[in-house]
């Protein structure tokens, strides 16, 4: 793949831009070896990717230890996000995760830190009771540890909206969006206004629908997906990536992107109505699959013996017995 | 003195262990607080069990009875079918139909499927079963939908009542509603639990139920698989009572696929005395902590509960490629 550009944008309020398109961090975690997973965040930052989202939980850590090697010696030129798992518990928890964060990505301080999985209810209490998570974003800011604070979530516009208004001043927010996510308990008809009324920087996600479902059975495709949501008022769009292959189709299109004019993206939205209303391909809405095993054990919900990352769990504590307390190795 | 004798038969009838009854809404009917759920005489561990299980039902004052169409591909109805032969005058009998957002054709289909199985011309009450997906409502309300089923079965005479039931949300509910279509009943999940969760059927959907003039009927007061009471949120005795004090509720389903279950479930309900408001908001005070994120109410927060029929109608993953 050639090198290329692609456009950058303001972070809402901040003094950080970011590329249109941001390469996810969990699908670096899914593919066939370390080696092309290294490849796949090279090749990015070539191909004009400037931010790189990840998270604390990944993987059990292995896709920010990815991110870190990968990023060695270039990690002036990306942006470094990465996310923290309290899932509603309190502010040290949060500390620590920071550190172990900061540690595997090989870096002093992220751009953006972000509470992730806010999926339940009592989430946005729990965020900012005294001692909670919110504290940790202030704290972190303030030690110049990280740069830009927000949130993420993929279940439900109501509980996005019960942490904005908390009050609590998120410089970011991220959350699902792609054209069926319009019909369905919809961000876009949502969040996204109140986001953009409050200045706050948006990180779509999800642009097909995070397992590409919605592509593979043929409702609509991946180009498609894609120019939508970075047609869409966000800062930036998040994409997994877990083959160079698709690697390369997403840099094609976010290099000669061009913005949908609103009668494009209304007739996708008409044509893809009659799959999005029950939330079928938007399985992160509707059932916990994707929710986290961390998220699942912070809040006492049973976990999902298929689960990779449940299988991952398991054989990181060796079966003796205790919880795991150093790093897992990368997978193969 | 007529006013004292009447007192004094009731006080004996409690003592002996009658079961309260209540109007079923505007129906004109009376049910018993406490109704046996038709799912769990499909789990029940022979034909014999579930068939004793109705037997001792109705000897002790239960006639409302609860089914559905799909549960167990028919194994719970063809069982209570052949329980309640020769009782059936005894009983207010309800069915659900399963079309899943498809047409009124295929409502009257499982409609004469059901009455075949269930051995009798007739449901008291007929009811749109699982009404959990956001679009339901307006594949429903369709010209041809489910719901020109339900006028039309009872214009012929082979339904009484109609409803409709689900588990997921109450804006789902409130959807169905704000159609003011003439439902007799509506079926939700009502439990302490619920009281107190954000999405709450007790809370936003039974009083729009009740301006409405439709009965309440309380469904899975033990969490659907008794989570709140294994995990020590709530005791078994607490979720019945609960759920039967709630005011404004006509019926509180329960599934029970053994005679134990079912002589506990007796034993709180004879002569049931609901707890007074007070007493009921402390209860679903002291339980807030677990219901908070619904860890105990999987039936909203996650695919656990949703049918494999449902399911495929909509185009979601099988109970096997996604249990939750």
């Amino acid at each position: 793949m050639p090198s290329g550009e692609i456009i950058t944008r303001q972070l809402g309020r901040t003094d950080i831009h970011v590329s249109a398109l941001t390469l996810g961090g969990h699908h670096l975690g899914n593919t066939k070896s370390e080696q092309e997973s290294l490849r796949i965040v090279d090749e990015a930052l070539d191909g004009g990717i400037t931010s790189f989202d990840n998270c604390w939980e990944y993987h059990l850590g292995a896709t920010e230890i990815i991110v870190g090697k990968a990023l060695k010696g270039k990690r002036d030129r990306a942006i470094v996000m990465s996310k923290v798992c309290t899932h509603g518990r309190d502010k040290d928890l949060a500390m620590q995760m920071l550190e172990q964060s900061l540690k595997r990505l090989q870096t002093d301080h992220l751009d953006i830190w972000q509470i992730h999985g806010v999926t339940f209810y009592n989430d946005p209490d729990l965020f900012i009771r005294p001692n909670g998570a919110a504290e940790a974003l202030t704290l972190a800011k303030k030690q110049g540890k990280v740069r830009a604070v927000g949130f993420t979530g993929h279940k439900d516009p109501r509980i996005h909206m019960a942490m904005l208004n908390t009050k609590f001043p998120f410089d970011t927010c991220q959350f699902p969006l792609n054209p069926l996510d319009s019909g369905f308990r919809s961000f876009e008809q949502t969040v996204l206004p109140e986001c953009n009324r409050r200045g706050i920087a948006v990180l779509g996600m999800k642009p097909m629908g995070g397992t590409g479902d919605m592509i593979t059975k043929g409702v609509v495709t991946a180009e498609e997906c894609l120019r939508y949501a970075m047609s869409l008022p966000v800062a930036t769009t998040v994409a997994g990536v877990d083959k160079l292959e698709v690697l390369h189709q997403n840099l094609a299109v976010a290099q000669s992107f061009k913005k949908m004019e609103p009668g494009e993206m209304q007739s996708l939205r008409d044509r893809v109505k009659e799959y999005s209303g029950d939330g079928r391909f938007e399985l992160y809405k509707t059932s916990i699959k994707y929710d986290n095993p961390e998220a699942r054990l912070a809040h006492g919900f049973p976990l999902d013996a298929k689960s990779v990352e449940v299988q991952e769990m398991i054989s990181a504590t060796k079966n003796d017995g205790h919880s795991f307390k150093t790093m897992p190795p990368p997978p193969k | 003195m007529q006013t004292t004798a009447l007192a004094g038969a009731a006080a004996a009838i409690g003592q002996t262990g009658s079961l309260p009854k209540r109007p079923l809404g505007k129906t004109g009917l009376d049910v018993s607080i406490l109704g046996v759920g038709g799912y769990h005489l499909g789990t029940a561990d022979s034909d014999d069990t579930a068939a004793r299980i109705v037997d001792e039902a109705i000897d002790n004052g239960i006639n409302f009875f609860d089914n559905a169409w799909e549960y167990h591909e028919g194994l719970s109805e063809e069982r209570m079918g052949k329980a309640l032969a020769g009782k059936r005058d005894k009983v207010v009998l309800m069915t659900k139909v399963c079309t899943h957002g498809r047409d009124a054709g295929t409502a009257m289909q499982q409609l004469e499927q059901s009455l075949v199985r269930l051995r009798t011309d007739h449901l008291d009450v007929w009811q749109i079963h699982e009404v959990v997906y956001d679009d339901d409502p307006d594949k429903i309300f369709r010209p041809e939908g489910a719901i020109e089923a339900l006028a039309r079965a009872k214009q012929q005479g082979k339904v009484r009542f109609v409803g409709f039931t689900g588990h997921k949300d109450p804006d789902i509910h409130l959807k169905m509603l704000s159609h003011n279509y003439a439902f007799d009943t509506i079926q939700m999940p009502l439990n302490i639990l619920d009281s107190t969760y954000a999405r709450s059927f007790h809370h936003l959907v039974l009083p729009e139920a009740q301006k409405q003039g439709i009965a309440v009927l309380g469904m899975k007061s033990l969490g659907g698989s008794g989570e709140p009471v294994m995990k020590g949120a709530y005791t078994a005795e607490e979720g019945l009572r609960y759920a039967m004090s709630i005011p404004g509720v006509a019926v509180t389903i329960s599934g029970m696929e053994s005679l134990d279950v079912l002589h506990q479930n007796l034993a709180v309900a004879r002569g049931f005395d609901p707890l007074p408001v007070k007493q009921l908001s402390d209860l679903a005070e002291r339980c807030r902590q677990f219901a908070s994120d619904g860890r105990y109410e999987l039936f909203k927060t996650t695919k656990k509960y949703d049918g494999d029929l449902g399911r495929q109608q909509h185009g979601f993953p099988t109970a096997e490629e996604l249990p939750a």
